[in-house]
Formats: structure tokens, sequence, C-alpha cells
């Protein structure tokens, strides 16, 4: 368990299905929760549960994010991290999404680029953004994240196309100006 | 007036199954839609389990292997369409000329062209991807002459003999592979790329004075 000032990070288990749920459900794409072929699949409770009860998972691959009333504000990961290739996807999925302008997103993002470049030794971290995830875009832009361009009409949902966007940070410019302290 | 309503669709979970076991146990069920007025309830657990089971939304390959064949030089290589997505109507896809002879000759334009052709004019799709590395030059010039847009460049990305390379992200449009045909359609049609698709009819579609009355 990460304790923070703002946030308290840790695994995520099989009790967080609930609040995992509420993100798939807020009517709202993430590029998160899109699959290998980006579409949008809304896991039932049972299966969130399968989900986070893998073992994978509990061995501190995916994170759920509490506030430090005890609140699951959301959850994050770093996905794909393999030696090899040394880099892996950075999520950051906020429940609200104003909370992508707040200490606590920050703080957590925080805690996720250090375990990405000082613990595994990782050269960059990628992530992405469907065009409707504003705040999220916002973090990774202040905190030193470039557009590696931006693959269009990938994700259709409500009757229009989504285009979606791909960031890097390198662990050579993670102290660049534009970074936030942490 | 707005319609606003609180109704959502959504996918059974666990805790729904007594509620549709007793929907479908009851005789109306059978009678307006179907079902055998015989069966026990546990009977109909189990077929509403299956139900659920199915209605995972991945009935649909994920993807499809095909080979790239030619009258004259028999299997040239192998086309492997990819995350084949039929919500989305995109996929990402692989083109391999396993003739190392032909690959930087016209017969590999060919193929890509036949590969893409297959994408839009027969799976109806809306949006073909490729990642390609940046030293595969001959390959994302051939897509890029066929109209594709590089959409995305990731550094560093792809390691190789110590070394970290580039890769691209390429992406062609429907309209964008319109045009291209638009732009070939005599090469095309004097071509054996496949029976004539509408940009490769004799002349242009006839105009307002043209057409049968």
């Amino acid at each position: 368990m990460i304790r923070g000032e703002h946030s308290v990070t840790r695994t995520a288990d099989q009790d967080d299905a609930l609040a995992l749920k509420r993100l798939y459900a807020s009517g709202r794409p993430r590029s998160a929760l899109l699959d290998r072929k980006r579409e949008f699949l809304v896991p039932t409770v049972d299966e969130i549960r399968e989900l986070l009860a893998k073992k994978d998972l509990q061995q501190g691959a995916f994170y759920a994010v509490e506030d430090m009333a005890g609140d699951v504000r959301g959850f994050c990961s770093l996905r794909g991290a393999h030696p090899e290739v040394a880099y892996a996807e950075l999520v950051l999925l906020l429940i609200d999404e104003a909370d992508y302008a707040t200490p606590l997103a920050d703080e957590v993002y925080a805690y996720l680029r250090r375990r990405a470049f000082d613990h595994m030794q990782l050269n960059k971290l990628i992530a992405q953004c469907l065009e409707c995830e504003r705040g999220y875009r916002d973090l990774l832009i202040r905190h030193g994240f470039e557009s590696a361009g931006i693959q269009r009409d990938v994700h259709y949902t409500g009757g229009r196309w989504y285009y979606l966007e791909s960031f890097e940070l390198f662990s050579r410019h993670r102290d660049a100006q534009g970074a936030a302290p942490v | 007036m707005p319609l606003k309503t609180d109704i959502v669709i959504r996918r059974a979970e666990r805790d729904d199954l007594d509620t549709v076991v007793e929907w479908m146990a009851d005789p109306d069920f059978t009678w307006f839609l179907y079902g055998d007025a015989t069966r026990s309830p546990k009977q109909i657990r189990e077929q509403v389990v299956g139900m659920i089971g199915r209605t995972s939304g991945q009935t649909m390959p994920g993807g499809i292997y095909l080979i790239i064949d030619s009258k004259r030089e028999g299997p040239l290589g192998f086309l492997s369409i990819q995350k084949l997505s039929w919500r989305n109507r995109s996929c990402d896809i692989d083109l391999y000329i396993g003739k190392k002879a032909l690959r930087n000759r016209l017969v590999a334009a060919m193929a890509a062209f036949r590969a893409v052709a297959y994408c839009f004019d027969e799976l109806n799709l809306h949006r073909v991807g490729a990642i390609i590395y940046a030293f595969n030059s001959a390959s994302w010039r051939l897509f890029e002459k066929l109209g594709a847009v590089r959409e995305l460049t990731l550094r560093d990305h792809v390691p190789r003999d110590g070394q970290r390379y580039d890769a691209y992200g390429y992406g062609l449009l429907r309209p964008e592979y319109d045009a291209f045909c638009e732009a070939h359609r005599p090469l095309i049609a004097r071509s054996d790329l496949g029976p004539p698709r509408r940009h490769e009819t004799a002349g242009p579609p006839p105009t307002a004075t043209e057409a049968p009355e």
C-alpha cells in the first residue's frame, strides 16, 4: 500500500468490482477500457470479479486508488511492461474526470512514474487517450508527455467515430520542464 | 418534447438468473415466444445459463489468415487480418511476402492492393491500420503509395540486435482508399485485380440528362 498525502494506492482486489463497474457503466468511452480490438465491452460484475481475482493482477499490476476517506476514486496500472521492449503503458483511470486536475492524480502519477523508471528501469512510458478524455490528456501534457500522433476513426460509439492519441515520455526526459515536481 | 427515460439495456448478471427462469417458466412465455411447457425449472435454468454465456459479443473471429496466391508465381505470402472489429469496422493487417525475390517488385504492390481491397470491398471495413517498423522502408513506402497516412511515430520502440528502432502507425480510411482507386482507375481496370468495382466502370456514371427516363 502506497500512502500519500492525498491518496492511497493499493493492489486492486475482488471487492473493487463494483467501483470498476462504475467506470464501465459511466457511458463515456475510455481508452483503457477498450479491448485489443478497441471495442468497448461492458463486463458483468462477476466477470470483473473474476478478472480482479487473477494472480497476475494480484501480484501488483493493477491498483485501486482511494482518497483519504477510503473511497475508491479510480484505478491505475503499468500495462505490458517487458524487459526486452523496456516500455509500459501508463493507465490512470479516475472515475470523476475532474479528479485528473487534482493533487490526488499528480500523486498517483508520480508513484507510477517512479515505479516505471526507478524500480523497473524502463526506457519510456506510453499512454493513450480517446479525444473525449480531456482531463487525462491534460495530466499527461502537464507531466511532460509528448504526442506521438493521432490514429483516426479507431473507435465507434454513440453514432460517431473517435480518434485515439498516443503519448510518450522517455526516462531521459522525465525531469524536463513542464513536469510537475513530485 | 424531449423523450427522457431511465430504461437501460445491459448484460444479464448472475443475480438476474432466478428472475429470468421465473419468466421463462411462466406459460405466457412459451405461448408468446417459444419453449416447451413440460420442461422443469432446472432445465430452464440450464438453458438460461447457456444463453447468458453466449452473449459475450465475441462471436465474430478476431482474426483472419489468408494466403496471397498468384497463378503465375504460386503462393506469394500471407495476409493476416488482426483486431478485426465489426463494431469499429476496422482491422490491422500484416502482409508478408514469403518469396524474397518478389518483395521489391510490382507483385508485392499488387499483393498489398489486393489485401486492402479485400478489407474494404469484401469485409466492408472503414479503416485498415498497420504498424510498420521504420527500417522496413519498402513496406511503409508501399502502404503510403496506397494512400495510407502515417499517423503515429513511436520512437525507440522496437528492439533489434541491441538497438531500438522507431515504429510507424499507418491508417487507411475508406475515403482514402476510394480516392486511390479513382486515381488509378485505368491501371486497376487493366490489371487482373478482381471483378470490377464501381471505380472500374468503363466510363463516368450517366448524368441526369443521360439517365433513362
